[in-house]
Parts: structure tokens; sequence; C-alpha cells
């Protein structure tokens, strides 16, 4: 007989969530969590999309503690002198509000008190120092010498998922599986953030840049407006930064505060917190078995994550990879069979979802996402095209074909290469 | 088999706390709770106890329920029972109560043969609840002790005092205050926190302790706060020195014995 039903290593979203699910099903859970509160060392980006929360949780919108509601989705291009931005607001999302700027440091320890009023152990300030195995089964995880059992084990442990890899049950990250987000948290009154960004009654705004002039680092850079504060940070491939020999990767979140439409925006705000923390990006590539004897894998330990430039998930992906390891370890349950077979199941479910489906469409996106050119020359040519178009010098007007052509060979983009790259992106978008 | 208690607190970390300019009260509402640190020394001081001679500890916190976390992490130590005593006439007292109302606590469970106190709390620093249990209780008691030794019917304790270490022979029941960093305190382990979050904790509410309203809380308490201030402390006259500066920089710090070279 296991201690317990259910054994869930990580309150993050993906492990809170199937914590929340299997606890409502009645099954005898234990959720444990190295920080205490629960969750309150988790970090990303901050913009939730709650659509799956709503299924273990239909009253979230009134109960969790959100910041702002997305209305207004920017995408820019910033150069060193100018930004590009495509702004996108509309009634639309007012009306279904679903994507919402978090704190994780508040919602994570707000999603783990829900798993215990659900009536799961929750269990904070704790690492876990292994998986316990037994005949080529897990059957628990051990602390301090002692081992704690249960039928089945979900392993939410995040990014660098530890237990799983030092058993043998995922590969050691490589650099080319993550990105490195730094991310910072700088204060401003709620009246100053509504008069910057626009914005009333509780609305927010969702950005993410591309930083076209930082020379050969890829990086991407977010701003997301909550209550009283902006979340702003920086992302760059761990490949990326390794091959630049760029050791101060914190001065990259620097240069964009300090980017000229980037400052205006924060001046005056003070950093109340800041953080950095691995982005798994690898996709399919660095997905492990996602279940085995005894085990589930979820959320960023199995690297579900998505970005695509335009948009930069995972939350939602963690939830619902939670939601269904929970419904399977409640079926096995039932079974009371949790072999690899009965777990099986897991990424059967996962196959009818956006969360692998996602993963298989856009496969090949990071050849998009850190294609260089994307970085050091589309920013720029968007540059030169706006100056070609819009700056009066006393010259005489040209077609638009010629400003692009003029401003492509400037950049040393020949016409054929162009157009194969944009062809290429346009496949993989 | 030895009855032991611990009383402890729960306080905000006080790194995080701020003084509103307005209320000139203490902002309390950006800092995490944690267990008042000398009250850990506290707990292992009783744990190592009972290592060497068996026993029973059993915690307790004058607070508001949230509190039950504090307690909490202390049954994760090993401590056996946690007892919350908590109820809406025992809010805002002061040292005097607390003392009073913690005293009648220890006799309503049965007495104890010894009870730890951490030294001071670190939100108000005044170091009075130990002593004044004692009072209450009309026993023997030591303060400020960084070790503890048991000899039936005798507790033996160590404290420091200027330029020596005084050795004082105590009798059984008795109630010490251990000063921070008296000791290592011991972490949880996951099954013993299994073990305790399953356990809980016993709420002993004034339905027990059947203490007369006025003696209690709020208005039980001879301590009135007239008035708070920030001190912000004046930047001291700055210069800034080159590279070249650095020899007489160091010079200077090891004058003052803050280097050695």
């Amino acid at each position: 007989m296991s201690d317990f039903d259910a054994i869930v290593v990580g309150a993050g979203n993906a492990g809170s969530s199937a914590a929340i699910y299997m606890a409502n099903k009645g099954l005898n859970v234990l959720l444990v969590d190295r920080a205490d509160p629960p969750g309150a060392k988790n970090l990303s980006g901050g913009v939730l999309w709650g659509n799956d929360l709503a299924q273990i949780l239909p009253k979230w919108q009134s109960e969790a503690p959100l910041e702002r509601f997305i209305n207004n989705k920017k995408l820019g291009f910033l150069t060193e002198k100018s930004s590009f931005m495509l702004d996108f607001k509309t009634q639309i999302f007012e009306e279904n509000k679903v994507g919402y700027t978090v704190l994780r440091s508040k919602f994570d320890p707000w999603l783990a008190k829900k798993a215990k009023e659900a009536g799961a152990l929750v269990i904070p300030g704790i690492t876990v120092e292994s998986l316990a195995i037994k005949d080529r089964k897990v059957i628990g995880i051990v602390e301090s010498g002692d081992t704690i059992t249960a039928d089945v084990t979900l392993l939410a442990e995040g990014v660098n998922a530890r237990l799983a890899i030092e058993a043998g049950l995922k590969r050691p990250l490589r650099d080319s599986d993550v990105s490195l987000g730094i991310k910072e948290i700088i204060k401003l009154s709620p009246q100053k953030i509504e008069d910057r960004f626009n914005l009333k009654n509780n609305s927010g705004v969702a950005s993410e840049y591309i930083l076209g002039f930082l020379g050969e680092l890829n990086v991407g850079g977010f701003l997301y407006t909550n209550k009283d504060s902006i979340s702003l940070g920086v992302v760059v491939p761990m490949e990326n930064l390794r091959e630049n020999g760029v050791t101060h990767s914190y001065d990259l979140i620097e240069m964009f505060k300090e980017h000229p439409s980037i400052a205006p925006l924060i001046e005056g705000g003070q950093v109340a917190e800041y953080g950095a923390h691995l982005i798994p990006e690898g996709g399919l590539e660095m997905m492990p078995k996602l279940y085995g004897n005894g085990y589930m894998i979820l959320g960023d330990a199995a690297g579900f994550a998505f970005s695509n430039g335009l948009v930069l998930q995972g939350m939602n992906y963690a939830i619902l990879s939670g939601i269904k390891a929970a419904e399977t370890a409640v079926e096995a349950k039932l079974r009371n069979n949790f072999s690899e077979q009965s777990l099986s199941a897991y990424e059967e479910k996962l196959n009818s979802t956006y969360v692998l489906k996602d993963l298989k469409t856009f496969k090949d996106i990071r050849k998009v996402t850190n294609n260089p050119m994307m970085y050091n020359t589309y920013p720029k040519l968007l540059e030169s095209i706006m100056l070609e178009t819009l700056w009066e010098r006393g010259q005489p007007k040209k077609k638009i074909r010629d400003v692009l052509s003029s401003c492509a060979s400037n950049l040393n983009m020949g016409k054929i290469k162009t157009l194969k790259e944009f062809y290429y992106i346009y496949r993989r978008m | 088999m030895l009855r032991m208690a611990v009383m402890i607190k729960q306080v905000p970390d006080s790194q995080d706390i701020t003084i509103d300019p307005v209320t000139k009260t203490l902002n309390r509402t950006q800092a995490r709770n944690i267990v008042n640190p000398p009250d850990m020394n506290a707990l292992e001081a009783a744990l190592q106890l009972k290592d060497k001679y068996g026993g029973e500890i059993t915690v307790i916190t004058m607070g508001p329920p949230m509190a039950d976390s504090a307690l909490l992490e202390c049954t994760s130590r090993g401590a056996d029972k946690a007892v919350l005593v908590t109820d809406r006439v025992f809010a805002g007292a002061d040292t005097w109560p607390t003392s009073f109302t913690l005293a009648t606590t220890a006799e309503y469970l049965g007495g104890f043969d010894i009870i730890f106190c951490g030294e001071e709390t670190t939100d108000s620093s005044t170091g009075h609840v130990g002593p004044g249990i004692a009072e209450f209780l009309g026993v023997e008691q030591a303060t400020y002790i960084h070790s503890i030794d048991y000899q039936d019917p005798y507790f033996i304790v160590e404290r420091e005092i200027e330029g020596a270490v005084e050795t004082l022979k105590i009798g059984k029941p008795a109630v010490v205050t251990v000063v921070l960093n008296a000791n290592n305190p011991r972490k949880p382990t996951l099954k013993r926190k299994i073990e305790a979050f399953r356990k809980g904790v016993i709420t002993i509410t004034n339905k027990e302790l059947k203490l007369r309203p006025e003696c209690v809380g709020l208005k039980g308490s001879p301590t009135v706060v007239k008035d708070m201030k920030t001190i912000v402390d004046k930047p001291k006259d700055t210069v800034k020195v080159g590279p070249e500066e650095i020899p007489k920089v160091v010079e200077v710090l090891t004058q003052r014995g803050i280097l050695k070279c």
C-alpha cells in the first residue's frame, strides 16, 4: 500500500493544476514544492491564457490574483534609433477576457492554495532529492533518506528537470533546448501605467519585441503591464549567448531598458524584483518520453512551451498538460494499473490537444525565431523603408518597389535570397 | 519523561518591513511571515534535550489563525504537538497580557517541566514574555542562555555575562529564554512535514481559558504607542576616488583595523 495515490513534484501551473484535478476526483495527493509559500520561486514572463484553467477552476477570473486583462497586443521591431510597431487593440478581447497578466509570486501560491482546498496535502519548502525506483518502476520520492511512496508520480519540476534527468527518464538539457529569460518587475503607479499605455478599467497591454540593435545576438524583448508594475524582460537563445561569449547576460536587459522607445515607458519606475529563468524552446526535440511505469512528465519539464515570435506561451500548456496527466492518473486508479501501458493514455490525450499539436505544427519554428536575419537585418530593413517613405528630404519620391530594392541592396540582401527567406518564414509561421 | 513547551511567535521577516509615514504603523503587507529567529534556537534546545532524555514537546503560539504555519514549521522539525491560542479578545496584546495568556495556557495544558522561549522577538525586541510567563507561573527562570542540560530535578544552563560564562542550576519547573544562534536549528524533513501537516494544530480560545476580557488583549495592555517615526540616515559626505587612491584607502582601513595586511 502506497503512502499516496499520487505525488506531484513542483507547485507550478502544471503541478498544482494536476493536484487540483486529482484531489477533486478523490485521489489522495501529495503536492511538494521547494519554495515556501509553494510556487514562490517560479518565474515567467507573465501572460496567462486561462481557457484551460477554467476547466478546473471555473471562477478563476474572480478569485485568482490577476493583474490586467489583455486587450492590446503589440509586436515591435527595434533598431538603435527607431521602433516599428504592430499595434492590435480589440473590443473582442475586452468582451472575452481570457488573457491576463499575472505575477507568478502571487499567482502560484494561490493556485497551490486551491490544491490544498481541493484536498491535496501541500508541503512547501522541501526539495526532493531523488525518485524512488524499484523493479524499473517509479514508486515515489526520496528526501532526507526517507522514501515516500505513491502509485504514480507526476514530475512537474520545471525546465531543468533534475529528478527526471538523474533517473535517466530525460536527457540533460542542451544549449539548443533553451533560451534564457531575464526579467524585472518595475513598480509604477496605476495612474502612470494607464496614462502611458492608454489603458483603463483594468485593461492591459502585452508587447513582444525583436531587438535589432544587439549585433549578433538574437534577443527578443517583452513588456507587460500589471496593476501597479511593469514586467519587462529579454529572451535570448542559450546557444546564441554561448557562441558570442556573452557572460554578462544581464547587460542585455539594461540595453533594452535604455532603448529610446522603452525608456520613457518605465521612467521613474523602481525595480522591485528581478530574476532569470530558462525557457524550454526545443519543442519536440527536447521532449522526453512523457510517461513510463509509475510516472508522467508535465509542463516545462516536458518542454511544453511555445514561441513563434508573435506569441510566447507556456503557462496554458502547463495547465492543460497537468489536467491531462491528472485525468490519466484518475483513470489508472480506477483500473488500479499504473504501468507504462496504462499511463500511455496521457500522450494520447495530449495528442488531441493543442499542446502536442502545436509542437508538431511548428516543429521548425526555431529556424525562424532564431534566424539571425530576423534580428540583424529585418528591423533595419523596416527602418530604412519607413525612412525612405516617410522622411521628406527634398528628394524625388520613389515607387515602393524601388524603395524596397534599394533598401534591401543597402543591407546586402540579394533579391532572390530575400524572397526565399520570406517564403521560408511564411511557410513555417 | 520531560514535559516541554516552546513558546514561539510568528513575525514578519524584518528585512521587508517599512513604516507607513501617514499612519505611523508598521507596514507588514510586503513581508513574509517567519518564525521569530531565536524561537527556532529555543525549539532546537528543546529538541536536543528530548533527543538526550526523551520527552514530549508542545509548541505554543498566541496569534491570528494564520500563525498556524509557524507552528507547523516547528512540528515539521520534530515537536510533538502544536497549540494555537487565538481569540478576538486576545488581539492587540502587549507583553503583559501575552505573558499572562501564555502562562494560563501552560497551566490549562497541565503544566510543563520546562518552558523555552526565544530571547526576544525581532518585531518588538522587548524580551519580556519569557520572564513574564515565569513570574505569572511563579517558577524559576534563566534568561539569555545558550546551553542547557538536565539533572533531575534541576536544569543546568549557561549564559554569557560580560567577560565570563555563568553556569546556573535552576529547579524544575522552569522557564528559560534562549539567545539567537545558540545552536544550529535542524531542517525539517519531508516525512516529518507530512506527519506535521496531517496532525495539524490544536486551537485554544478563551472559551477554554475563560480569562476576563479586561485582563487580555488590547484592554489588558498597559502600553500605549504614542508615536512612531522613521529615521532617515543622512547620507555621509562621500568622495569619489580613482584607482590611484586605492593604496590610501587600504592604509586608512588598515589603520582602523578593518583590514589586516
